[in-house]
């Protein structure tokens, strides 16, 4: 049979909250979801990596999660590997002020009211893979690796 | 013109050491040298937007990468930042061995030690 997966890719920026709650929301939801396999790939790797990353978005049906609206992995996606299947602006989710937050905090500086967004934009994720329909991707093979092979 | 000497990590998100670079430059960013450092986010730069270059072109730039693909390096040096060091988190780490610095999502006591020292690598290079 073969294996259903998912790519999930997130900006994970930097320069505010938004970012930091994108990488750990992708994170939670790469190592707790269980009905498919989902896969990630480091966005940067589009320009400093080859061929095999470039076919990430034409392999698997992918979902960007960006920090704020000007969402970069989604457009980066699309320029570099390929149309995606639907993507989430974290800042639609925790708020623009929030998401904008240039008061950047580190993993271990981590508040409760951090952590719940963290599971918010996860639920989010989660919900947005659940509606979709692997039908409805046609000529990605839902299953290999990000270089297309079987 | 911004002084500021931007120090920016690769975040790999796949493996703890794409952690550790991101943790030592928020670090460094936020602790060691808040006046003289700022960080930008690298996927912004990835976009090849006019606003994302402009914010690294000709300035100086430290970069923290988790494996030798060296994303950051290579994104922040095609949109124009001056290198003025490319830092490697397993060059670090190979003086650690045998130690568990934690998961790609939270890092051990053992990772934040790590990390505390590239931070300091940065800050030395920033002052």
């Amino acid at each position: 049979m073969s294996e259903l997966k998912v790519g999930v890719l997130s900006c994970s920026g930097e320069e505010c909250l938004g970012g930091t709650i994108s990488r750990l929301a992708t994170r939670q939801v790469l190592e707790e979801l269980k009905m498919v396999t989902t896969v990630t790939l480091c966005l940067p790797l589009y320009l400093a990596g080859g061929q095999e990353e470039r076919n990430f978005a034409k392999v698997f049906p992918t979902i960007s999660v960006d920090g704020c609206d000007k969402l970069c992995a989604k457009r980066s996606t699309e320029k570099y590997s390929g149309k995606i299947t639907g993507f989430i602006d974290v800042s639609k989710i925790i708020g623009k002020e929030n998401a904008l937050n240039t008061k950047i905090v580190r993993n271990k500086d981590l508040t409760d009211e951090h952590l719940q967004m963290v599971d918010d934009v996860a639920s989010e994720i989660v919900k947005m893979i659940s509606q979709m329909s692997p039908d409805s991707y046609e000529g990605k093979s839902f299953r290999g690796c990000s270089c297309g092979s079987e | 013109m911004d002084k500021k000497v931007k120090v920016i990590p690769c975040s790999g998100i796949g493996k703890v050491f794409g952690l550790m670079a991101r943790e030592a430059v928020l670090k460094t960013v936020i602790e060691l040298c808040p006046e003289t450092s700022e960080t930008v986010c690298l996927a912004h730069i990835v976009t090849g937007d006019t606003e994302a270059k402009a914010k690294i072109e000709g300035l100086d730039c430290i970069t923290v990468d988790g494996c030798p693909k060296m994303c950051a390096s290579k994104n922040v040096s095609a949109a124009g930042g001056i290198l003025i060091e490319e830092i490697k988190v397993l060059d670090t780490v190979k003086e650690h061995k045998g130690k568990k610095f934690g998961s790609p999502t939270m890092l051990d006591a053992d990772g934040e030690d790590v990390i505390s020292e590239i931070a300091m690598k940065i800050k030395e290079r920033i002052t």
